[in-house]
This record gives C-alpha cells, structure tokens and sequence, in this order.
C-alpha cells in the first residue's frame, strides 16, 4: 500500500502489479485460452502425424512455439509462475489485513464507520441508559450473536459477529492451490511413470521410464502368473484380469490375483495398473499324459515346434494345429522321437484321449486344447507427492465453501444518551457476502432488537 | 424399456413448460407460468422414476450399475438436474420469468439424448469404480447450476440494455431487476463451482486409482480445466472494479459454452479418453 501523497516507488508499482485482482482475472482468462491450444492440437504425436496432417512451415512454426507439448513449454510454465505469484503476492498483501480485522474488529460504531454501512436503523427510548444496554445485549443475542460491550465516553457499543471463518476461506483456497503445485513437483522431482509388457508366466525387475531412455530399477521383482480376460454374454469386455506376484530374493512377498481396472497392486510406494494386453509368442498346446491303464500321468504343455523331453520316454514336439482336422474337430499333430527310434507323427483330436490309447504306447496323449500365451500391459507409477496434492484438493474444497458458504457477518448496537433525556439507539450491519439474504436477516435482527422491552 | 417411455414424457413435459414459460413472457400473464411451474414439478417426478427405473432395470438384466454411464444417460441425468436446480431457484427467487430461459436448455438436451442410443449396456472395465458414482453426480450438478446461471446471464444483459436505454415495456419489463439477476448468476455460479472443483477432483483421484496419473492434460480434463478457470475469474471479477455487472454476466456465459464444450465438444470433435461420445 502507498499514501496518497506519496509518489509509488518502482518497487510500489511492481508490488501493485502482482498484488492486482485484475491481473488475477486476466492470468486466469490467458491461461484458459492458451489451454485450448493442447486440446485442439494433439499433443507428444511423432513427427510424421504432425506433417501429414499440417503443412510444414505449419509443424515447423508450431514445433518453434512447443505447441507440440504445450503444457510443458516454457511459455505455458512462466503463465503457471505468474500465475502462482500473483496469487502469493495477493495472499501476502491482504491476509495480514484480514488477521486484524478479525483479531481486533471494530467493536465501536464511531460516526465514520457509520456512514460506510448501509443498513442501519435508529430510535430512541425512554429510560436509562444502562436498562436499555442490558436489554440489548440479551436481544441482540437471542436475533443474532452474543455481543462484546465496549463502554466509552458515555456511549456503549455492542458489536456481534458470526461467520469470521469466512474471511480466511479465500486464503485456504489460495494456499490449497500453491500445495498441489508443490505435490505435483515433489512428484515430477522424486517419482516416475512407466509402461511394461509381462507375458505369463515372466518377470521385470525394471521398467521403461515413459518419454525417455531411462529404465527404472524396481528394486523387486513383479512376476504375472496369469491373464485373463472376462466376458459378458454379449461378448463386451467385462473384466481384464492379472495375476502378480511380487518376488524378493526369488521368494514371494505378495501376491494379488486379481489386479484389474480401477484396482492396482501397491508395493514400496510403486503402483501397477491393469492398462492393456496382448498375444505374447505363439500358442502352447496343452496336453494331458496317462498310463496304458489310463492312471494320469502328468500333463505338458508344447511350444510351436520344440521339442519337449520326457524322461524314460522320448522327446515330443508340437508340430500342426488343424481347427478342424478331416471334419473331425480341432486337433494337434505331433511328433514322438524315441531313443533308437525312428519319429513317429500322428494326430490328436481335442478332448478324444481315448483314441491315442489304440496306438498302445507306454504313454498316451489326450490333447485339451491350445493355450495362447498372453502378456499383461502394465502403468507403473511411483508419485511420493500424491498424497500432498489430496491434501491440497481437500484444503480447496473446504477453502471455497468457508468462502461461499459462510459470510462474515457483524452487527454493532450504539446506546447514547441523547438531549431530550431519551436513550438514541443506533442499529447497524454488514456482511462480507450474500448481501441480499443479509438484508432480509438484518430485517429480523431488526425486529427482534426493537422489541426488547417494548 | 419402460424408462426410456418415461424419459421421453419427460422430453414432452420440458418442451410443454417451456412454451409455458415462454407463452407467459410474451402474453404477460403469470397465470400461464404457473402452469410451466406444474409441468417442471411433474417433470422432476417423472424423470426421477425414469433414473430410478432405469437403475433397477439394469440390475433386471444382471448388469447393475448407476444410469449415468454414457452419453444418453449422462444427458438425461443433466436435464432432470437442471430442472431440480431450477425449480428450487424458483422458489428461492419468487420468480416465474427464469423458465423461460432455463428450461428449455432442459428440453433441448433431452431432444438431444433422444437421438442417442438409449439401451442398457454393461460397464466396460474401465467405468467399473465407485469413484464413477461421485465424479459424474458432482461434475454434472455442477453443470446444471452453470446453465442457470448462463440462463439468468443472459436475461441480465436484456435487462441491463433495457435499463440503459430507460424502456421498461416489452418482453424485458417482465424480467426480475438487474440486482436479483445478477445475484442469481453469481449464485448459481457459487453452487456450481465448488461442484465442479469437487468433479474434477474426483476425475483426477479415479484417473490416479486407474491410470497411475491424476492429470495428464487430456483434452477432458484440460477444458475442466478452463471451465474451472473461466469461473474463477467470473468469482474474481465479481469483486474488481469495472469488472463486475456485464463483464461477470459474460464470463458466465463464456463460462457455460466452455461447459458444453467440455461435456460433448470434447467427445463430438476432438479424441481423448472419456468414451461416452465416442462413436
């Protein structure tokens, strides 16, 4: 603040600048308007969309202003800063205004502050002053709030107030906004996003750090034991399932079977999202063994094309898929190497284990069908500043409705003696918002006084 | 389905006191209003017995889940809100001429959602989070207040340019004074904002529970954003010299094309992750 009769300093004026609502105002609109740019524009595309969709000296024009990722352009971020300094400056230059004037209110209705409040009622009574102030007191506390009596210079002053935390809602709201920023940073600062692809039955123990080179140290190892997809009857998605393990020195620490959307696994601060998936390598065919007497055996389960061992046995290898083999079904061609052998071929349909019993081998195969191999697609997030941001979010919601909702409310009562004998009463009120539901609250703070005593 | 019947009589009851409302303006008779007044609360029965038919028909199917899932669901759950909001302005405000004005924002939407398809279909695993329930119901109550307050700004600028011009017959004569207006968009805007803040808040904690990100500048969640901005400068200009008055009743207009921008602009016209506009 500057006197009157004081030319501002350069450093007045700067300080005028930023502590200006009308900066606010135009900051907020600029930063809206730029905003739309990001959305129109797609942003972090490869260059090649961008060309095919713009002309060049266009991509080049637009590459030179970063609009290709505006919201981290250095433009963008200065219009944040000023935007955050504004709003301290403004916090810094009113809230210790507004601390004393809630801390020492105006407890007296002098002349001055009289002229400044609109709503006002004034009477006179016969009697004594101090009656009239006695009643008073209990009138205004039943209309309104319990008043402070203030005795001077042979006038009383009452003054009530409701609503003080009003006038701090705009600095919480303030405040919760500069704590988000600094969630938001601390989480730029110390966290990272990632992307990964597990295949069943594989692990990570790193990840790709999104938009960079960089690979990420777990410090543990994330193993996905299974995929699954869920369907509805209509064949929609209902439900995209991983299985994870969390393996410490090769020992599982935690497991979660059921990791889907809108519920990820949480370990040492690092979250894993269900975020897509995928065929991961060929298909594996699943195969159970049994006995000449049909006792099971064990079960296999067969790459394209490798050979798999069985001890005592052979070595047996998936070799064709036939959906549906000589009109009879799915079925699986495979191929038996015995040691001093020659190979032999021959075809399994699904589910007919009882067919391969006919060849009166010393093992048989029934065919249950084919596996494909599935990966899970992961978002990893470590954000140590999240938690501070919910706590600036909660901060701006209660902020704005101490701001909104509440109203700083005061109501003075001056009780003079006047010169006809007669006690001059004075009733006076302001609120700091929602005047118009005041007035009508004043009308009734009015008629309740005014009936004391009559 | 019996609730889209329900939600189409609903359609006719908004389109009927609408011209009610409007009927009264230019007749100059309060009577017909009150009619309008009748329309809205059989209206608001209706329409809520639709949402909530709606919601146990889903559970018939074995699907179960809050009708405010797509675009259909999310515009009818706007329009029954807009006229909840309206009629407690109403009778806050004593005042038959806002209908005029509001309620056909809630006809034209419902018009709009007819065209849409309205059958029940399952929760793509995405949706499937509670957060879903307070993120829609706070960002689109948010939204019904913006569009009164825009109804209410746009007959304060009428009324503004009529006081201006010393005229006090017409059409505009009939319209509440320039301070209850104003009051009324500030109001709104009071009701809303926090609303909205509490959406995008809830939009950002669910974006976090599913993606890992509360904010990733996604063209949603960017004109969220400049709606939110748009009505923290209408707050801000409120109490700014030269600002207030029709700067602020402006603003709130901007402020509720921004809003329909960010509700089926985003969708319609550019791409991102909120899926209910999509196809």
């Amino acid at each position: 603040m500057t006197d009157a009769n004081r030319v501002p300093s350069p450093m007045d004026r700067v300080w005028d600048f930023f502590t200006s609502v009308k900066l606010a105002i135009v900051t907020l609109i600029v930063i809206a308007v730029a905003s739309i740019f990001g959305t129109v524009v797609e942003q972090n595309q490869p260059p090649e969309k961008y060309h095919q969709v713009y002309e060049d000296w266009a991509v080049a024009l637009m590459d030179r202003i970063n609009l290709f990722d505006m919201y981290h352009a250095w433009w963008f971020l200065l219009l944040l800063v000023l935007f955050t300094v504004n709003l301290t400056c403004c916090t810094l230059d009113r809230f210790p205004k507004v601390l004393k004037i809630v801390r020492n209110p105006r407890t007296k209705l002098d002349e001055n502050l009289e002229k400044t409040l609109s709503l006002a009622d004034r009477w006179k009574r016969k009697g004594a002053l101090a009656d009239w102030s006695a009643k008073y007191v209990e009138g205004l506390s039943s209309a309104f709030a319990k008043p402070r009596v203030t005795e001077e210079g042979g006038e009383v002053h009452l003054y009530a107030e409701t609503g003080v935390a009003s006038r701090f809602g705009v600095y919480v709201t303030h405040l919760s906004i500069i704590i988000i920023f600094l969630g938001a940073i601390l989480g730029n600062l110390l966290g990272f996003k990632g992307y990964v692809n597990i295949p069943e039955g594989e692990s990570v123990s790193q990840v790709p750090v999104r938009g960079g080179a960089r690979v990420q140290d777990l410090g543990f190892t994330v193993l996905c034991n299974s995929f699954r997809v869920e369907t509805y009857p209509s064949g929609q998605p209902k439900a995209y399932i991983s299985d994870l393990s969390i393996l410490e020195g090769g020992r599982e620490v935690l497991r979660k079977k059921d990791v889907v959307v809108n519920d990820p696994l949480q370990y040492k601060g690092i979250w894993f999202y269900q975020s897509s998936y995928g065929q991961a390598g060929g298909a594996r065919a699943r195969l159970t063994v049994a006995r000449p007497d049909g006792t099971p055996a064990g079960t296999l389960s067969l790459p394209p094309g490798e050979p798999v061992k069985i001890e005592g046995y052979g070595i047996v290898r998936g070799m064709n898929y036939d959906q549906n083999h000589e009109g009879h079904g799915p079925a699986l061609q495979v191929a038996v190497e015995k040691p001093g052998q020659p190979q032999a071929t021959f075809w399994l349909f699904q589910g007919r284990g009882d067919l391969d019993r006919l060849r009166k081998d010393s093992l048989s195969f029934s065919f249950e069908g084919l596996n494909a191999k599935l990966y899970t697609g992961l978002q990893v997030a470590k954000d140590p500043g999240v938690n501070i941001v919910w706590v600036g979010c909660a901060l701006m919601v209660i902020g704005i409705i101490m701001a909104f909702f509440l109203s700083h409310q005061r109501v003075w009562v001056r009780l003079a003696q006047g010169q006809d004998g007669r006690v001059e009463v004075v009733l006076a009120g302001s609120a700091s918002r929602n005047r118009l539901a005041f007035e009508k609250k004043f009308e009734r703070i009015q008629t309740g006084v005014k009936a004391v005593g009559q | 389905m019996s609730n889209v019947i329900l939600f189409n009589l609903t359609t006719v009851l908004f389109g009927v006191a609408s011209a009610l409302y409007l009927g009264a303006l230019y007749a100059k008779n309060e009577k017909i209003a009150g009619f309008g007044t009748w329309a809205c609360v059989l209206a608001a029965f209706v329409s809520t017995a639709a949402l909530g038919l709606r919601w146990y028909e889903s559970y018939q199917m074995g699907i179960g889940r809050i009708p405010v899932t797509n675009l259909y669901e999310s515009l009818v759950f706007f329009a029954w809100a807009v006229n909840l909001f309206y009629l407690v302005v109403e009778r806050k405000y004593g005042s038959r001429t806002f209908g005029a004005f509001v309620m056909p924002i809630a006809f034209f939407t419902m018009l709009f959602a007819i065209k849409n398809d309205s059958s029940i279909q399952p929760l793509v695993p995405a949706l499937q989070s509670y957060w879903l329930h307070a993120h829609v119901i706070t960002c689109f109550v948010g939204y019904a207040a913006f569009a009164v307050s825009a109804g209410a700004a746009v007959m304060y600028l009428m009324k503004a340019r009529q006081e201006e011009a010393k005229i006090s017959e017409g059409v505009t004569g009939l319209l509440p004074a320039c301070r209850t207006l104003d009051d009324l968009v500030y109001r709104s805007i009071i009701w809303g904002f926090p609303f909205l803040t509490a959406g995008i808040i809830t939009g950002a904690a669910w974006a976090n529970y599913a993606w890992g990100t509360y904010w990733s500048w996604d063209p949603k969640e960017t004109w969220s954003l400049i709606v939110w901005l748009v009505y923290a400068a209408f707050l801000h200009a409120r109490i700014t010299r030269g600002w207030h008055g029709k700067r602020a009743a402006v603003l709130s207009i901007v402020g509720f094309l921004a809003t329909i921008m960010c509700y089926l602009g985003v969708n319609l016209v550019l791409s991102g992750l909120h899926s209910y506009g999509g196809s």
